[in-house]
């Protein structure tokens, strides 16, 4: 039995259907939260997973479903979540998308679907949700963001140039939301056993194995874990700040993964 | 309580000042009307009408005043009606 660090909160997770955010769903609640699930679309696999983790630690898994990328599908979505007249003290800018190519290989169209997705969304979205947070004078963002953001690797200009985008909107809005009670933290993720691994080429995975202090991947519930603690009270003095949840990655992989 | 009480009232929670003072109240004229309050000012009058403001709107409430006209305009909610 995980310590209940989150009772008494509710938190929206965006991309949850798959990954880290399906993971976040499952130990947010086993920490006594309550959790909106939002994914892109409705499918009976997501409704059913919301189900049964709402059963199994007798939270409210509330799924919540609209397009990210559509500034009119966030609305009626916070509009929904508005609705059930719950307040939201904490946000998990999770959804994202990757992309490995070389700079030189990258297209325009390449680098706006990845700021549509991993920057564009979660801002508006915050925008939204942070009104909503306001009105409690507190609450904890949560963006997720990569170790790529950081490190610059080879093959990552437009993916990591769309998360540091997200580091640097996470540092302006710690400063900018304090006055509320509202904090803002990112988690910079390595190499994370999800589909998105599944991406990568097999000499990046090796690579990335090798260059790592503890000689493997992360578990999708290292992300959350960590996630949980920046929701919870027991992170209530950090703010702005941005963790790296790597496995002690050495500066010859930072340099090649 | 009227559209008018609703929206004195959002005022009146956000920054604590007499009634009489909200016609000529204008952004940062007093100095819990500065960008925190505002936001505080804002989400007050999206719960008493519940409404959605764009990011464009709440950017141009620049008064007790012009807020009524940008209530009317954009989101049906009339003040003095």
């Amino acid at each position: 039995m995980k310590n209940k660090i989150l009772s008494g909160k509710n938190i929206l997770v965006t991309g949850t259907a798959r990954g880290m955010g399906r993971q976040m769903v499952e130990t947010f609640a086993e920490m006594s939260a309550n959790v909106f699930a939002h994914a892109r679309k409705f499918t009976e696999q997501h409704a059913d997973y919301c189900k049964e983790i709402a059963d199994k630690f007798d939270t409210k898994i509330i799924p919540v479903y609209f397009e990210l990328t559509n500034a009119d599908e966030i609305k009626r979505g916070i509009s929904e979540i508005r609705a059930t007249k719950i307040p939201v003290n904490g946000l998990v800018n999770n959804a994202g998308i990757t992309f490995n190519a070389l700079f030189q290989m990258t297209t325009m169209e390449d680098v706006r679907n990845q700021f549509e997705v991993n920057f564009f969304a979660p801002f508006l979205l915050t925008q939204y949700i942070v009104k909503l947070m306001i009105r409690n004078k507190s609450g904890s963002i949560v963006n997720i963001s990569s170790s790529a953001a950081l490190d610059g690797n080879s093959g990552k200009s437009a993916y990591g140039s769309s998360k540091a985008a997200l580091l640097c909107m996470t540092r302006c809005l710690s400063e900018e939301l304090a006055a509320n009670g509202i904090r803002a933290n990112a988690i910079c993720p390595g190499v994370t056993e999800t589909d998105m691994v599944a991406t990568m080429p097999d000499y990046a995975v090796n690579l990335q194995l090798e260059s790592t202090f503890l000689g493997k991947f992360g578990k999708v519930s290292d992300i959350a874990n960590v996630a949980a603690f920046l929701l919870s009270d027991y992170s209530s003095y950090i703010t702005g700040q941005f963790i790296r949840v790597d496995g002690g990655v050495t500066e010859y992989g930072k340099r090649q993964s | 309580m009227t559209n008018l009480e609703k929206y004195d009232k959002a005022f009146i929670d956000a920054f604590n000042v007499a009634a009489e003072d909200l016609p000529n109240l204008k952004y940062q004229d007093i100095a819990a009307w500065d960008s925190v309050g505002h936001m505080s000012l804002m989400a007050n009058i999206e719960d008493s009408f519940d409404i959605m403001m764009e990011v464009e709107d709440i950017m141009d409430f620049s008064s007790y005043a012009h807020g009524k006209e940008i209530l009317k305009a954009n989101y049906e909610v009339d003040i003095e009606g």
